[in-house]
């Protein structure tokens, strides 16, 4: 069977499965972190500062 | 004064960068699949080396990332007074290429130790190659602890001082096992006369190399948009200040 070396209870089997395990959660990890932290960062978008005076006349 | 054209661009993650997404994991799949199944098993090694498949293309592209943050990094230092919009963008690709850096440098390390306890039996040793490695990881990892923790207005500054100095390092690392006689395996690539990888191993090598270069290429991609996306947030936040105080002036 093809995952047979894979499951086996070796030292080699287990840390060879262990790293690419990590690298897929470190890396998986990692670009979830910046959704969150996209998802998490709002836009709000102001209007424009009233550049005109406000005017008042004084009769 | 035009203020919306003032403001830091956001970039949107548009459909490229969906596309790019799913390319990159179809490769990284089929890179896997390479080096675990249809690469033959190693003569001395057995199937440990396979580890390497994952260790050495995340070795190579921790030590191409810091460049990327060394160019960005002299390009806000050059742009900062120049052109301050041009300078948030540099800075955004430099804390892009950090982290990234930071990643794959981790993850060098990790899977090395992982085939290091195996192949030598001792997870960890000082010879030159390591410790250059390990001090790589600990310059980047202060880059991103100075931009994270620093509360003076000059910390992008320091920050892109800090990694022209860290950048000093990549040639070590390289040169490292050249130069000493190390614990770490010879070089492969370029190495010399009887140095090179077997042809059997080559697709599975070349597959993951691309593989996680597209995934780096992403994950940079991705940081910077989101680093555009807090610049202009923030200055979307200096705006609304601006406003409130020109009200209570009026």
């Amino acid at each position: 069977m093809k995952f047979a070396w894979l499951l086996n209870g070796t030292m080699e089997a287990h840390h060879l499965a262990a790293a690419y395990i990590v690298v897929w959660l470190i890396q998986g990890g990692y670009a979830v972190w910046i959704a969150w932290q996209w998802i998490h960062t709002r836009r709000t978008t102001p209007p424009l500062p009233s550049t005109a005076l406000k005017q008042t006349q004084d009769f | 004064m035009d203020l919306p054209s003032q403001r830091a661009r956001v970039v949107e993650f548009k459909p490229l960068g969906l596309a790019w997404f799913g390319l990159s994991l179809a490769v990284i799949v089929y890179a896997t699949r390479q080096g675990l199944f249809v690469a033959p098993t190693e003569a001395t090694m057995g199937n440990v080396a396979r580890i390497l498949y994952y260790h050495v293309p995340t070795a190579m592209l921790s030590l191409i990332f810091p460049y990327l943050n060394f160019a960005a990094s002299l390009a806000y230092l050059y742009l900062r007074r120049r052109d301050p919009l041009k300078a948030l963008t540099a800075d955004a690709v430099a804390i892009a290429s950090a982290e990234v850096t930071v990643v794959y440098a981790s993850l060098c390390l990790l899977t090395g130790m992982l085939w290091g306890k195996v192949a030598w039996g001792i997870w960890w040793t000082w010879d030159a190659r390591l410790t250059s490695m390990l001090l790589l990881w600990l310059l980047y990892v202060s880059y991103l602890m100075l931009r994270k923790l620093s509360a003076t207005g000059q910390v992008h500054t320091l920050a892109a001082v800090l990694s022209v100095f860290a950048a000093v390092d990549v040639p070590i690392v390289y040169m490292s096992i050249r130069w000493w006689r190390t614990q770490h395996p010879a070089p492969v690539f370029f190495g010399g006369p009887d140095s090179g990888l077997d042809k059997s191993m080559l697709p599975a090598f070349t597959w993951n190399l691309v593989a996680w270069a597209m995934w780096g290429i992403f994950l940079l991609g991705y940081r910077y948009a989101l680093e555009r996306r807090r610049q202009a947030a923030e200055q979307d936040a200096a705006l609304l200040a601006i406003e409130a105080t020109l009200e209570i002036a009026q």
